[in-house]
């Protein structure tokens, strides 16, 4: 399948009064044509920077684009002028980010704020608009769209304002929808009607998701492909079936673990310990290793590059090392895991320099 | 578990004016106990009224109806100064939106440390500070981070800004509205350790209103249903998931995505018609077996209780 976008070692950096936080370090990942790629990873992992990265949305200063290329269609975006960008975003690359109360305007109807790209980039005149975004509200599920055009944010839930927001992304047909804990804020009924609306358009439309979620659920309901992100690099990447039933990495093995499952009865939650590293000083070698019990001695000192598990499958951890001493994932991972019967390290060569 | 009821809704209702003829009932009469030292999860979809209740029952609303007691103390009818500012620091809340809600003109010191301020908690500033920087530790973040500000951090990061802040004045209550839906799983996890462990020490009560229901069913000692206004059902945790009887019940639970693909890919979800309701009469709350409420007819009444008995 063809690439629509390529991000190759991208490096996104704020200064801040402390230093330079180095929020995302070297991230290199394909989205291909029609397919969802959803991310994982712990707050604060650099997901977000990513992909307002790639929409350009990174707020400068203090951020900036260390190094690194964003190809889209093979034009690298990291070199657009803003003004260049602005074709692009709302139109090709249309995004959902987390927090639906700021990219709301408090000030502007909601029916206006959907009007707005249709009459900019699809050129429609107003009440064709009007009609449209009646239209869209109605798709994401809004009861009583006709009345509730025309009321503010504020007006609002925490989920009917996400679904007004998804309804301004979805407007233009995007070839790349960015979606940032688009469903967060939803019950899982209206969010089970929401993945259904963007899989059926995405169908339509053959456009790409890059899809972040906290909720493993749903990353096993979209994804075709997952990308695990840790500290601002992405340390395991798969398809859907490899990340759940044959994961690698022993950071991948921790949010599996730490999900509750509906049968699980008195046990507590595995969570991962610690908290995530700070990103003014980034620690030597794997920034995971001071939380992970598999960590082995090298890792103090050499950060793992990405080893290759199957063609659509790399992680970077020693443990895939062929000198590595094998360990086992635990119990409650191994619980999961079906059909790829070796557990064990399997025989591995290196990707690229990284 | 002491048994002791800590607050009593009872026919709570929140109507705001939408327009000059337009009334959205956001809460619609809304009744339940929440006994002391329990967590009481509240489901249901996206606006149907979680928020507003939580928000009622601490007074960021003047309820349209209904009352409130804390303690036996009825919260919306009383004036004393002294009393609004014992409520003020024995109910807190954490809320939904970790961006709005944290001021991002003022330190992670400050915002913690505001409600200290306010009850007059610390005598020094060194005091202030120290206390501060306790709670960012029991909330999994550095002591370092006390002197930055919120947009420096991320969604998972001001939501834990968000609990300190609520532990800081020495709460009794404590609404968490979707605490843990901006963080990621393991965070998650952490954070609910964090909510069992800090109430066994403490021994808060806890209304925790989220839509992930893997997690309310962990975390809940009992669970209400909302849908519309309205609490359609109630029951012990493990009742709920194992009986559930009311259909917008069932609807939710077929809905929850579970971490395995292909269980995901053959999933089938039961929507929710609510014209299949009997609707020959007004529906009343009624305990079909011992502590499991369905907000039902007498006729789906006694359906219920055929159907619990099989
Ligand atoms: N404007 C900023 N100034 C300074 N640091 C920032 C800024 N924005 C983000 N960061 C830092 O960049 C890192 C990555 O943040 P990002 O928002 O991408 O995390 P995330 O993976 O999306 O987390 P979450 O799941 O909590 O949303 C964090 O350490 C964060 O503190
Ligand atoms: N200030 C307000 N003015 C008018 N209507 C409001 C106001 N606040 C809430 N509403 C309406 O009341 C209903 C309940 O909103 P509420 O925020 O309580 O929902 P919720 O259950 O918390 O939903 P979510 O899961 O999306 O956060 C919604 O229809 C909402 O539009
Ligand atoms: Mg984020
Ligand atoms: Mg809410």
């Amino acid at each position: 399948m063809e690439n629509i976008l390529e991000v190759k070692n991208l490096h996104v950096s704020f200064d801040t009064h402390g230093g330079e936080v180095t929020a995302v370090r070297g991230v290199s990942f394909d989205l291909k044509k029609g397919e969802t790629l959803a991310i994982v990873g712990e707050s604060g992992s650099g997901k977000s920077v990513t992909t307002r990265a790639i929409a350009r949305l990174i707020p400068s200063p203090p951020g900036r684009i260390k190094e690194g290329e964003i190809l889209f269609n093979g034009k690298d975006l990291a070199k657009l002028k803003e003004k260049q960008m602005q074709q692009i975003r709302g139109k090709d690359i249309s995004t959902i980010f987390q927090d639906p109360m700021t990219s709301l305007n408090p000030t502007m109807k909601i029916g206006k704020q959907i009007m707005e790209g249709l009459m900019k980039h699809q050129k429609m005149d107003r009440s064709l608009a009007k009609k449209k975004a009646i239209e869209l509200l109605d798709l994401v599920g809004l009861p009583d769209a006709k009345e509730r055009v025309d009321q503010y944010p504020h007006q609002f839930s925490g989920g009917q304002r996400q679904r007004v927001v998804i309804a301004i992304a979805l407007a233009c047909n995007p070839q790349i929808l960015i979606a940032d804990e688009p469903t967060t804020a939803l019950d899982v009924t209206i969010q089970a009607q929401i993945l259904e609306l963007m899989k059926d358009i995405q169908r339509k439309t053959e456009s790409s998701i890059i899809f972040i979620t906290h909720d493993l659920g749903v990353v096993a309901n979209v994804a075709d492909r997952v990308a695990v992100m840790y500290a601002g690099k992405i340390v395991e990447i798969g398809t859907v079936d490899e990340i759940f039933y044959n994961p690698k990495h022993p950071y991948t093995w921790g949010l599996l673990g730490s999900m509750p499952t509906l049968d699980n009865e008195e046990e507590s939650l595995v969570a991962i310990p610690g908290s995530p590293p700070d990103m003014l000083q980034p620690p030597k070698g794997d920034a995971f290793a001071p939380r992970n019990e598999y960590a082995l001695e090298i890792d103090n000192e050499l950060d793992p590059p990405m080893f290759k598990v199957s063609d659509t499958h790399y992680a970077a951890t020693w443990l895939l090392h062929e000198y590595a001493p094998k360990v086992e994932p635990p119990a409650a991972v191994k619980k999961r895991m079906k059909g790829f019967g070796n557990t064990g390290a399997s025989p591995i060569s290196k990707k690229g320099d990284d | 578990m002491s048994g002791e009821k800590l607050l009593e809704v009872s026919n709570l209702k929140q109507h705001f004016k939408t327009g000059r003829h337009s009334v959205v009932k956001a809460v619609d009469g809304v009744s339940f106990d929440i006994y002391q030292g329990e967590t009481f999860g509240l489901v249901g979809e996206s606006g149907c009224g979680k928020s507003t209740t939580g928000r009622s029952i601490i007074r960021l609303y003047n309820a349209t109806d209904g009352d409130v007691k804390f303690k036996g103390v009825d919260v919306h009818g009383t004036k004393s100064h002294a009393q609004l500012k014992m409520f003020n620091r024995k109910m807190q809340m954490i809320f939904q939106d970790p961006y709005a809600s944290l001021n991002p003109r003022m330190t992670v010191l400050d915002i913690i440390a505001e409600g200290l301020d306010i009850h007059g908690l610390t005598s020094s500033s060194q005091e202030r500070k120290a206390r501060v920087q306790e709670l960012l530790e029991t909330v999994g973040l550095n002591k370092e981070h006390a002197n930055r500000y919120p947009h420096e951090f991320s969604g998972g990061q001001r939501q834990r800004i968000g609990i300190a802040r609520a532990l800081a004045v020495d709460p009794e209550f404590i609404i968490a509205d979707e605490p843990i839906s901006a963080l990621d799983v393991s965070i998650q996890a952490q954070v609910v350790n964090l909510l069992k462990d800090l109430q066994k020490k403490h021994g808060y009560t806890y209304l925790f209103i989220a839509h992930d229901l893997s997690m309310v069913k962990y975390i809940s000692d009992r669970i209400g249903v909302m849908y519309f206004g309205k609490i359609v059902e109630l029951a012990d945790s493990d009742e709920l998931y194992k009986n559930p009887l009311h259909p917008y019940t069932k609807s939710l639970l077929s809905a929850i995505p579970l971490p395995d693909p292909d269980y995901e890919r053959s999933r089938t979800r039961v929507p929710y018609d609510p014209s299949q309701l009997d609707s020959s009469e007004e529906p009343e709350f009624r305990e079909v077996q011992p502590k499991h409420w369905v907000l039902c007819t007498t006729k789906e009444f006694e359906a219920y209780k055929q159907e619990i008995k099989q």
